[in-house]
């Protein structure tokens, strides 16, 4: 395995190993949404990893390119493909999340996850 | 009229969409509403079985015009047989589900579009897309398009009951979107691993490539993968850990709101729960995981109900209990017991879905949920009393309704694949349930009536037309049960070696 591919599983686990912890032991709610959004950046970043080949290039297949030569040297698309389709999930849910800790803030005032509780 | 196939997703996400433009104009909101509601359980029923392919082709080995332009080293392997498009499969199996799923969503529509004057283009659009994610969910052969619309259908349901607007739903909501923000990415971390491994997302290509030795199967990643998703499912269904949140999520919603929200848990639980024992059938801790979670849903669920004085919540825990069953049917991994799972599966929507409209009817007719201050109702609207306590006697399983006929078949798949235990808990369970349901029925309808408690006489028609009809197929389905049980045979055949 190359370091960069590495690096890239590396920083992906600490990502998510960090957001999981945020998630668990931070009071405050928007940082606990945070800590989310580095759950999910790790878990993409982890597709995008996937998807990496060392020296390929973009798949997109261009005039005077050779079938066999792109089919070797192109990088795989699909992760990349699912990695859009998530960021763009996860932003909606994170929207949804802070709209819904911003009328909490205005009702309670106060950003706690104790507020939460019944 | 494969064409159909796609259109049962497409109809309600069409027409939620443009409910949401419409917001304001009632009467438009409502005809549209009334009339895609009517169509969605009735396009199961008419489409062809098969598979749909969404912006790509079928296999090469079915399209012999693409096949002929390719080098002999593709058109020899296995790639042949792939699937370059994401798939939807329908058979008898899916059309049932997706049928019980329509009536439902038709019913809750229905009744919530009677009950209030003015009703929110949102919140319909928010229950049809919903019901649109979670129906392709059951059609999806596309683990990466499932994951998208479970996303969808979590986000849908957070705002439904955002949209309720009943005290504590905001919180309610958030807690079960952070719960979410957890187990979302843990299923695509499951779903990233399977593509790390396989190189593909399509569901039956995954199985194709394990079973032929294009990949290990034994290797750890598949574990691991297999880890992720069952966290994901659990979230998903409502089972332990997640049981509280869900009960609470049902507390917090409308009584049809309510009513739509358990099925898309029963139904997300059964097309999760198919694939993944589809993708990881050779792993016998996926099973036992299957079971164990189960038996923790039935007896969390049961004795938390016990305690309930809410009864909202008290129906929610009953309904995550009832989930266990359906877990059992498909974790014995049996032709029998994945049967009775499946069939127990749609018994309990349309069961639980009668009890939450039930349930609306007395919150209609007093205002509150809390059963200490509520008694004495049989008096006023002693037919709905009826259709409640007959209700509760199919949910706990009496003869001769569709929930004896799949807890009997349950019971006895339990003792004939060897775990007569299994059989005991879920026989003293049953009963607990029906205690537990009876101790509430006589609180609400039979004891004395609390001096303080004002009650309205009138119940919306609507309510009492949709529970009828929902007791009506679960007569029917106790009755013949051979209706829904012989649909079941195109998922056993997956299941099954």
């Amino acid at each position: 395995m190359i370091p960069v591919q590495l690096a890239s599983f590396f920083t992906a686990a600490t990502l998510i190993l960090i957001g999981i912890i945020g998630v668990f032991f931070i009071d405050n709610l928007i940082k606990k949404v945070i800590a989310l959004s580095f759950i999910s950046d790790g878990v993409n970043l982890f597709l995008v990893t996937l998807g990496y080949k060392p020296g390929g290039i973009v798949y997109i297949y261009l005039p005077g390119m050779s079938s066999s030569w792109f089919a070797q040297n192109a990088s795989y698309p699909l992760p990349f493909a699912l990695v859009l389709t998530s960021i763009v999930i996860g932003a909606s849910t994170l929207a949804v999340m802070l709209a819904i800790i911003i009328i909490l803030y205005h009702r309670h005032g106060s950003l706690s996850s104790k507020i939460l509780e019944d | 009229m494969k064409s159909l196939i796609a259109l049962m997703v497409i109809l309600p996400i069409l027409c939620g969409l443009l409910l949401n433009l419409l917001h304001k104009k009632d009467r438009t909101i409502k005809i549209l509403a009334l009339i895609v509601a009517i169509i969605l359980p009735l396009i199961p029923l008419i489409a062809s079985y098969g598979t749909y392919y969404f912006g790509g082709y079928p296999p090469i080995t079915e399209n012999p015009t693409i096949a002929k332009y390719l080098p002999a080293y593709i058109t020899g392997s296995y790639l042949t047989k792939f699937h370059p498009a994401i798939t939807y499969i329908f058979n008898s199996a899916q059309r049932i589900f997706i049928f019980i799923l329509g009536l439902v969503a038709f019913l809750a529509i229905f009744t919530s579009l009677n009950e209030v004057k003015k009703p929110s283009g949102v919140y319909s659009f928010l229950m049809f897309m919903a019901t649109a994610a979670v129906t392709a969910i059951i059609l999806a052969d596309d683990i990466f398009n499932l994951y998208v619309f479970f996303e969808i259908a979590a986000i849908s349901q957070a705002g439904i009951i955002l949209s309720s607007n009943i005290k504590g739903s905001y919180k309610m909501a958030l807690r079960y979107l952070l719960l979410g923000g957890v187990a979302a990415p843990m299923l695509l971390l499951g779903v990233a691993l399977l593509l790390g491994a396989v190189g593909n997302v399509n569901i039956s290509d995954m199985i194709l490539a394990m079973k032929t030795g294009l990949v290990n199967p034994a290797n750890p990643i598949f574990l691991a993968a297999a880890g992720l998703i069952i966290f994901g499912w659990l979230y998903g269904s409502g089972l332990p850990p997640f049981h509280t949140i869900k009960s609470g999520l049902y507390s917090k919603a409308l009584p049809h709101a309510a009513s739509l929200i358990q099925a898309f848990s029963v139904f997300t639980l059964v097309a999760l729960g198919v694939i993944i024992l589809r993708l990881f059938y050779y792993v016998p801790v996926v099973r036992w995981a299957f079971i164990i979670f189960s038996i923790a849903a039935m007896a969390l669920g049961i004795s938390m109900a016990i305690m309930q004085t809410d009864f909202k919540r008290l129906i929610g825990f009953l309904a995550v209990g009832e989930l266990g069953y359906i877990g059992i049917g498909l974790g014995l991994g049996t032709a029998m017991s994945i049967t009775a799972g499946l069939f127990q599966a749609v018994n309990e929507a349309l069961v639980t879905a009668c009890l939450f409209l039930g349930f609306g009817t007395i919150l209609y007719q007093t205002g509150t949920s809390e059963i200490d201050k509520l008694g004495g109702l049989l008096k006023y609207r002693p037919g709905v009393a009826g259709l409640m306590i007959l209700a509760g006697f199919i949910m706990a399983g009496i003869p001769p309704f569709n929930v004896f006929q799949s807890k009997l078949m349950l019971i006895q798949s339990a003792i004939s694949a060897g775990f007569p235990e299994l059989a005991l808990i879920m026989i003293l369970l049953s009963i607990v349930t029906f205690m537990t349901f009876m101790k509430a029925y006589y609180a609400i309808y039979l004891k004395p009536e609390p001096r303080d408690l004002e009650v309205k006489d009138r119940i919306p028609s609507s309510t009492i037309f949709s529970m009828i009809v929902l007791l009506v197929i679960c007569t029917v389905f106790g009755i013949l049960p051979k209706i829904a049980t012989s649909q079941f045979g195109s998922i056993i055949q997956l299941l099954t070696p």
